[in-house]
């Protein structure tokens, strides 16, 4: 086809500002060549308190035991394994938009893909924290690999989801590393070639492998990418599919249900989107971004939201309703133990609803979807909600066994169960504002990719296109080579 | 400038065949009215059940193709967006024929397909008689009619929105962001029936009180995902059916590549759904679930359950694959219709293993009553695709889509 770049102006434009090559590049790499700023600085400090709060707190589960938590004879997985699928599931949206929306074209994806990818790589770091620390014997947490040993005939357990959660989620650490570096690489090489201390262009030298940006370069590059693209595509699915799994195939009531492994994707693409809005809210106003992070990207990550709030919704009253249909009088309890307000945990259920299901809804308006205030508040109370869910999953499908004589132990976290959580975001955000200091956060090859289509100016300048016939549009374009 | 080839006539041999099938269908039909009727009412409404309510699905999945698209603001399908239009406005026929079909069932007492309807035996089954607020006559029949009555009306105010256009350019872009606002609503109410009826309660009360005790919380999705897949595949067909008569100027194999792909994506995806469904139910163990395998895996049905994974997974994903697969037109031809029979075979077994655990009985009635469908689809997609411009050429995307490319 001759005309190669055009897009209808009834779409809004994905880089605003008339922008230049140049200024692009300007623009991204600013951050990482001036000095930090004093929020930059007053959030670092901050991260790195609750790190050490964290590290403080795991200390004293390796030191003294599992029992520095309040786990109890009922609830065997409580705060740590919430936090871990929590996690988990931020994890997702880095690499859906890379991967998924590759395959989809969706042009929007390049504002917002290097931060994403950024923040599943660091979430599935959090997350992996919680199942090494749960094990209790610590050092021995390389047990959970699968090798020849001298251990006699002590095997991992091939049978047990568990297990295949250690393979799926390495994999997808390893494959969306790789795909966020090799993304990285043209990038690092812009900020090499732009350096004037010593110490930075030897730094950035080594990190971009020596990229020159040849075609030969470009053309691996582009093969690769797609690679691995294809590589994560199933990937996605694949660990919360698995993480689902740790629950359905058991046979407790609450746990095992088939839908769960659609329903634990949408649901982790659901919170992925709300951290990814939340993070980059913020970026976009501290370092200055907003003609690259657009009112148009906000909009459509909130339609992502309100799309996967209400997959995820269907999926709760699915179970609901089953829970009734089925006429099992345990899986009828479990449930109870959820919906009746009578309850000593009911009011998880209905955070988790309204969290979840209802107050998402307002993104169908399209006002709200482009409202800041609203979609950070709404980010933060997805991931509220979203966190719910599988407290609620978990906990109130456990806290009342077969035994009634047990019931009365209610689960609250000890200090540090919470401080290890908290430990998790201070790590989350000590390499998420190195990253933002480091790295560019915005892929500005690829932003200088859909700059001559979707950039404000360019797109004015095809105002001529707009009115043509679509016939004599369609005629010019099969003859144009 | 040259103009477009708008107007689609029905060739004659296509008319004859589409005809050809029908005939075949209604005499299908009353032969099996006569074989069945009396002595195996079962046998009979079974097979009208899966072949109505399967061809219904993946005519109405083409509805949600044009909504779900328009959501998401695409703009590669408008160049052949007046074929899942057309192949929507089956849904009228079809869903007329399911609705007859369904009530007979449920109001002629067919117990044996449906055994909740038999009061006396729910008297004494305490668990479908604790499913009585949900599986009765009533509730059944309203929600049928508002399932079908609403994507029929729903759907036809989503082409008359695109059919707007034919007479009415767009005069500014400022229309056009209004235009596309105005689908929006309409394709979102369609999604959210959409959602409240396929993807969770109408198979419910449809397909899956076949087997009245057993339950899965996946069994909507499942069902979506097999539509769906076929769904795609039914568009392909029409695409590369007009495309070989030299309509559709401006659709390309690049078009053609994403039809492919959603051919193929979505088979996986069948195949994830049908996967978690499967493995969660063996692996758990729990009698009351195995049950719906038993028959399907150690009985009678052996050989379709592998014949259902092998057709409608393991073909299209070696087969399409590669690149070129998908940007051929025979062999997506060649796969869509694999993979529409595929899902015909899974939609059988979802209906019959119900009321027939012991042997499989599969004739000439079943097929004879698909190609009156088939004829039937032909016929009113034909017919819908002549009476509109083929082109939706006014659309604020449409240039878009002539120079896509993948």
């Amino acid at each position: 086809m001759g005309l190669l770049r055009y897009e209808s102006q009834t779409r809004n434009p994905l880089v605003t500002g008339h922008k230049t090559y140049h200024q692009v590049t300007e623009d991204i790499v600013r951050p990482i060549e001036a000095k930090p700023s004093k929020l930059w600085k007053i959030g670092f400090t901050i991260s790195l308190f609750l790190l050490s709060f964290g590290a403080y707190s795991v200390y004293r589960d390796v030191v003294y035991g599992i029992g520095q938590w309040n786990l109890n004879k009922t609830v065997g997985w409580g705060w740590d394994i919430t936090n871990f699928v929590w996690w988990v599931g931020i994890g997702h949206a880095g690499t859906l938009i890379s991967a998924i929306l590759l395959l989809f074209r969706q042009g929007w994806r390049t504002g917002v893909n290097r931060a994403a990818e950024a923040m599943t790589i660091f979430a599935v770091m959090c997350a992996g924290q919680f199942p090494i620390f749960h094990m209790g014997r610590v050092w021995n947490a390389f047990f959970v690999l699968p090798y020849p040993n001298t251990r006699g005939p002590l095997w991992v357990n091939f049978n047990s989801p568990l297990l295949w959660d250690v393979f799926a989620i390495s994999t997808y650490f390893t494959v969306s590393l790789l795909f966020w570096y090799c993304g990285l690489l043209p990038d690092l090489a812009t900020v090499r070639d732009r350096a004037k201390e010593k110490w930075r262009k030897r730094m950035y030298g080594v990190l971009s492998f020596g990229w020159t940006g040849s075609t030969k370069h470009w053309q691996r590059h582009e093969s690769l990418s797609l690679v691995l693209a294809g590589l994560s595509t199933p990937l996605v699915l694949s660990v919360h599919t698995i993480v689902s799994f740790d629950f359905a195939t058991s046979v407790i009531p609450g746990w095992h249900t088939t839908i769960f492994p659609p329903y634990f994707v949408a649901g982790a693409i659901f919170s992925g989107f709300a951290m990814v809005q939340t993070l980059l809210l913020i970026v976009r106003k501290v370092l200055s971004l907003e003609d690259y992070i657009t009112l148009e990207h906000i909009e459509v990550m909130n339609k992502v939201i309100v799309l996967t709030g209400s997959i995820v919704g269907i999926a709760y009253i699915t179970e609901l309703f089953i829970s009734w249909y089925g006429q099992n009088p345990y899986e009828a309890a479990a449930f109870r133990n959820r919906w009746d307000i009578t309850t000593p945990l009911a009011w998880s259920y209905y955070l988790m609803m309204s969290c979840n299901v209802l107050s998402p809804q307002i993104f169908w308006f399209r006002k709200m979807r482009r409202n800041i205030t609203v979609t950070f508040f709404m980010s933060i109370i997805v991931n509220v909600g979203m966190w719910f869910e599988r407290f609620v999953i978990i906990v109130t499908s456990i806290y009342r066994d077969y035994l009634p004589s047990s019931w009365s132990t209610y689960y609250r976290p000890t200090i540090w169960e919470v401080g290890f959580y908290m430990g998790t975001f201070g790590l989350f955000f000590t390499c998420f504002f190195l990253f933002s200091k480091f790295f560019p956060v915005i892929a500005i090859a690829e932003i200088k990719h859909i700059l001559k289509k979707s950039g404000e100016s360019y797109k004015e300048g095809v105002g001529g296109i707009e009115t043509q016939a679509p016939e004599e549009f369609a005629h010019e374009q099969a003859h144009a080579h | 400038m040259s103009s477009f080839k708008e107007q689609f006539e029905i060739p004659g041999r296509f008319r004859n065949i589409s005809f050809a099938l029908m005939a075949v269908g209604i005499v299908s039909v009353i032969v099996g009215f006569f074989m069945y009727g009396s002595h195996e009412p079962a046998r009979f409404w079974a097979t009208m059940l899966h072949n109505s309510v399967f061809f219904l699905l993946i005519t109405n999945a083409s509805m949600f193709f044009i909504c779900a698209t328009t959501l998401a603001m695409g703009s590669w399908q408008l160049a052949f967006r007046r074929v899942p239009e057309a192949i929507s406005k089956c849904v009228i026929p079809l869903g007329i024929i399911a609705l007859i079909v369904l009530l007979c069932i449920v109001l002629g007492d067919q117990h044996h397909i449906y055994h909740w309807l038999d009061k006396e035996h729910v008297q004494h089954d305490t668990i479908l008689k604790g499913k009585a607020g949900f599986l009765n006559p009533t509730f059944f029949i309203v929600w049928t009619l508002l399932s079908i009555g609403l994507w029929i009306a729903l759907g036809h105010k989503m082409r008359q929105l695109s059919r707007y256009l034919d007479e009415n350019p767009l005069a500014s872009v400022a229309e056009g962001k209004k235009y596309v606002f105005k689908s929006t609503i309409w394709s979102a109410l369609f999604i959210v029936w959409f959602a409240l009826t396929v993807a969770s309660v109408t198979p419910w009360l449809w397909l899956m009180s076949i087997d009245a005790h057993w339950y899965s919380t996946m069994y909507s999705w499942y069902t979506f995902a097999s539509s769906f897949v076929s769904g795609m595949s039914l568009i392909a067909l029409f695409v590369i059916f007009l495309k070989n008569r030299g309509y559709l100027e401006v659709v390309t194999e690049e078009h053609l590549h994403d039809l492919g792909k959603f051919m193929f994506a979505f088979s996986i995806f069948w195949c994830y759904l049908w996967f978690s469904q499967y493995m969660l139910i063996w692996y758990a163990n729990i009698p009351e679930e195995t049950i719906y395998f038993k028959p399907r895996v150690q009985g009678a049905y052996r050989a379709i359950f592998f014949l259902n994974l092998i057709v409608n997974f393991f073909t299209p994903l070696l087969l399409l694959m590669r690149r070129s697969a998908k940007r051929n037109y025979t062999s997506v031809a060649i796969l869509a219709v694999i993979i529409i029979f595929g899902h015909w075979v899974d939609f059988y077994q979802m209906v019959f293993v119900g009321p027939f655990k012991e042997h499989v009985d599969l004739n000439l009635f079943d097929f004879g009553v698909a190609a009156g469908f088939v004829g039937l689809i032909m016929f009113s997609t034909g017919r819908a695709l002549a009476q509109a411009p083929l082109l939706a050429k006014n659309d604020p995307f449409f240039k878009e889509s002539v120079i896509h490319h993948t």
